[in-house]
């Protein structure tokens, strides 16, 4: 098993009395596209801005290739291509003019592959930044953290703003990187994209990790629904008790119940046979259902969550 | 039914209108520059008969008004009124900066912050929007300046100065209505900026420049005409402290007129034009995508984007001080030929121009006290660049730079450095345009002692572009833009003040400009010299401890 590239150890930011962070512990190994989830406010942009040594965390540590992201800041950022969540440049700058001095603050970059770059996402370079729409600010802004081909790429919310295709075509930046042995931590609420781009996912709320694992395995929280159609009403008691039965809700004057599901679904199919069955089916949870799961305000963490997978 | 739970909160009136909201936006430059404006006048008073208690001290400021007459119109300067509205009377138009600044953030701020968007999407015109924020405005300008009179009385009548409330009233509202002006202009030119910036560097420089006119007829004969073509020829007719004089009710309706009329053509062209667009778009170059690499010098290092940065800044910023400088020259030059004429055969007169070593025969006193407005204008461009680098933070624009392989110690010091050659660019130019115009117009001047007085400028003007650097390690942009220029014009008004109230040495001293001193006159003072540039230094120290240590634009 290969190294982690980044640890975050006990990570704690608060800001005055709001609470940043708490607590976050995560490792990324090397290679690895790595989806970091949350809902605005949950914690994402500040475990990267800490990660970026942008902010200094209260407690814990944060690392990249082993190194202080704080103490060894200067030499971590020769490693990493880094998308801020809120892009600002200057604005009196063209978007080229923007790429060249970044590529200068970098010790120079391959000039071709930046040009490739410029023509992938379609990057019109003679603007000025102030003139271009949020999709081709994102455009120079991806391009400048890609353009060294950095070990790291720690990208913040990085297609807000892209179009479909301009997305895809990210995507395909992404499936290169790794395909390159070259490790990305992404932040995003874009469920989508990180079911296609990312290999594993860590869902942060309210400033906690709340889950890491693999996307299948984020997938597979054991809840799922099934509903059955019966030929005549069945009592719902005789689902309610039966093990592997999270929730019952009754559908269609009671000839229907739709089963809120965690473990196993042997009984209910032997409760179900003793009736006339019309039709089952059976919903498996998306990310997004996941996702939103993990997002309940129900004001605790979900006890299956409580470790990291 | 018994109500239970929290009391409901007041409704929040401040928020129900346009007009309001920014009016309450106002709220602290209102008291700031009300106060502040409000209690020099009362210093003034409480300060001005002492030196005017006797009629020898009564006669030497007699004869010397002649002498600062390219100034302002030394009429009755042996009263208190008199006297203030000679010696004040275009200091105070610092009051101006404010609306230069509010107003051209008034429409294109919120256009570069975005929130114009949000604001025009509600249900409300442009032409509503725009002139309830311009009706806010004005209102702000006439409360300031009811609170300056108000206090202005106030100390009049504490000090035993007879003066009428109706003209201390009518004298903030003169200052309200040459604010009004110069707002308008700012809020006319940001229609044609992309920047509030610009519009705000541009008015300001318009602001020196309408100063400079409105001298011109003092200075040169027959040049009345000149001095019309500027605003503050008009503001200068109304002198209502002046006992006597009053004030120029066409006058004051001139200025009401101009800005109704900059400010009405402003509104115009806002609400045609695209938000967030500009009045004359130039036309974009078409775009090289094989201009890769562009080549520009400037985009090497943080230093030399730094330097591209302030470049354009600098040249104004030194046309304005170089050009003042000269413009000093050629003042004294006329003042020259009329003290010889005035003070021919008075002791007096030549005892009252022996400050500080100095006599009337070289020029180079009164040169002297004039340039203590080169330290002040370089220091003011210092507040504008510790302003960018406040708000480039703030703004999140070094996020990407520090993403880079670049220290933050680096990227500070490299943005200082930038700074720091501006400002000796713009002291270098000084000296030469300085040396140019004394050569030309035939005035002697020590060429050391000139070197000194140029040269001697850059580190106050590092000093407050270092406690720029260090207060944004706390404070916002806007906080810390307001604080230091608060603290320039208290130091400067500790030292145009403070020796005529007879403070004692240890108040002077808090002022840097003390630190200046006259070079002009005593050539360079080593030991404070050091005082400045280990101040400076230390500023810098602790501003690049606290960037190196804290969170980036939060």
């Amino acid at each position: 098993m290969t190294a982690p590239i980044i640890e975050i150890d006990k990570l704690t930011k608060s800001y005055g009395g709001r609470r940043g962070i708490v607590d976050v512990s995560l490792q990324i190994r090397e290679g690895e596209v790595f989806g970091f989830l949350g809902p605005n406010g949950a914690g994402k942009t500040t475990t990267i801005r800490i990660l970026m040594a942008l902010l200094r965390a209260d407690r814990g540590a944060a690392r990249v290739a082993g190194l202080d992201s704080w103490q060894k800041s200067v030499d971590i950022k020769r490693l990493i291509g880094y998308v801020p969540g809120e892009p600002s440049l200057d604005p009196n700058l063209t978007g080229g003019q923007l790429l060249e001095y970044f590529a200068h603050l970098r010790g120079g970059v391959d000039q071709s592959y930046l040009k490739q770059l410029i023509e992938r996402l379609e990057l019109d370079p003679g603007r000025k930044f102030r003139h271009y729409s949020t999709g081709n600010k994102r455009k120079v802004v991806l391009i400048q953290a890609f353009m060294h081909r950095p070990r790291v790429l720690i990208l913040d919310e990085p297609t807000s703003g892209l179009d479909p295709l301009n997305q895809q075509e990210f995507d395909g930046m992404v499936r290169e990187a790794r395909d390159d042995g070259r490790t990305v931590f992404l932040s995003s609420h874009v469920l989508s994209e990180v079911e296609k781009t990312c290999t594993r996912v860590g869902i942060i709320r309210d400033g906690r990790l709340v889950r890491v694992g693999g996307v299948a395995e984020l997938k597979d929280i054991k809840r799922y629904e099934i509903t059955i159609h019966f030929a005549q009403p069945v009592p719902i008691e005789t689902f309610a008790q039966l093990e592997g039965v999270a929730g019952v809700e009754k559908l269609a004057n009671g000839s229907a119940v739709r089963l809120a599901m965690q473990g196993s679904a042997d009984a209910v199919i032997k409760a179900a046979a003793r009736y006339p069955v019309v039709s089952l089916t059976s919903y498996e949870p998306s990310l997004e259902d996941v996702f939103l799961r993990f997002y309940e305000s129900d004001g605790k963490a979900p006890q299956e969550v409580a470790g990291v997978v | 039914m018994r109500a239970t739970g929290r009391r409901p909160k007041r409704s929040p009136v401040w928020f129900s209108s346009v007009y309001l909201k920014t009016l309450r936006d106002f709220r602290v430059p209102i008291l700031g520059w009300g106060l502040g404006l409000g209690f020099l006048m009362t210093a003034v008073f409480a300060a001005v008969p002492a030196l005017l208690a006797t009629p020898a001290a009564r006669a030497s400021i007699v004869a010397l008004g002649p002498s600062f007459a390219w100034f302002a119109d030394p009429i009755k300067i042996d009263t208190p009124g008199g006297y203030a509205t000679w010696k004040y009377g275009l200091t105070v138009l610092v009051v101006a900066l404010w609306p230069i600044l509010a107003q051209s953030a008034m429409l294109r701020g919120e256009e570069e912050r975005g929130t114009m968007d949000v604001l025009l999407s509600l249900p409300r015109g442009r032409f509503r929007v725009v002139i309830e924020k311009v009706a806010a405005m004005w209102s702000a300008l006439v409360l300031m300046a009811v609170l300056v009179g108000l206090l202005a009385f106030a100390g009049a009548r504490k000090s035993n100065v007879d003066i009428s409330l109706v003209a201390t009233i009518a004298y903030g509202l003169n200052l309200a209505l040459i604010s009004a002006v110069f707002g308008a202009i700012a809020l006319l030119l940001a229609q044609f900026t992309s920047e509030r910036r610009a519009a705000a560097g541009w008015t300001a420089g318009l602001l020196l420049v309408f100063v400079v006119l409105d001298m011109v007829h003092r200075v040169v004969p027959n040049t009345l005409w000149v001095s019309r073509l500027s605003p503050v020829y008009y503001f200068n007719l109304s002198k209502p402290l002046v006992p006597g004089y009053g004030f120029d009710a066409g006058a004051m309706v001139l200025l009401l007129g101009l800005s109704i009329v900059l400010s009405g053509i402003a509104v115009w062209l806002f609400v045609r034009r695209d938000i967030g667009g500009v009045v004359l778009t130039r036309r974009e170059r078409p775009a090289v995508r094989a201009a890769l690499p562009a080549g520009d010098w400037s985009l090497r290092s943080v230093y030399l984007r730094g330097l591209a940065m302030v470049a354009m800044p600098t040249v104004w910023w030194t046309l304005g001080i170089a050009g003042f400088a000269a413009w000093m020259v050629i003042v004294v030059k006329q003042t020259e030929a009329q003290l010889k004429s005035l003070l021919q055969g008075s002791a007096l007169g030549g005892d009252i121009l022996k400050a500080g070593g100095g006599d009337v025969a070289t020029n180079t006193t009164i040169l002297s006290l004039l340039f203590v407005f080169l330290p002040l204008m370089l220091m003011a461009f210092a507040v504008t660049q510790a302003n960018r680098w406040a708000a480039d933070e703030e703004d999140g624009r070094l996020e990407i730079v520090l993403s880079t392989p670049q220290s933050r110690l680096g990227v500070l010091l490299g943005r200082f450095a930038a700074l720091t050659t501006a400002t000796v660019t713009i002291s270098v130019l000084t000296l030469a345009t300085t040396s140019v115009a004394s050569s030309i117009t035939g005035i002697a001047l020590d060429g050391g002692n000139l070197v000194a007085a140029t040269l001697s400028m850059i580190p106050l003007g590092l000093l407050v572009a270092a406690i720029g650097y260090l207060l944004s390690g706390w404070l916002s942009a806007a906080v810390d833009t307001g604080l230091i220029s608060f603290l320039l014009l208290i130091w400067f008004f500790i030292s145009f003040l403070g020796p005529g109230l007879s403070w004692p040495d240890a108040s002077l001293r808090l002022s840097a400009f003390y630190y200046y001193g006259a070079p002009l006159l005593h050539g360079v003072q080593p030991a404070d010299l050091a005082v400045i540039v280990v101040a400076a230094a230390v500023a810098l120290a602790l501003g690049s401890y606290r960037f190196v240590r804290k969170d980036i634009a939060v």
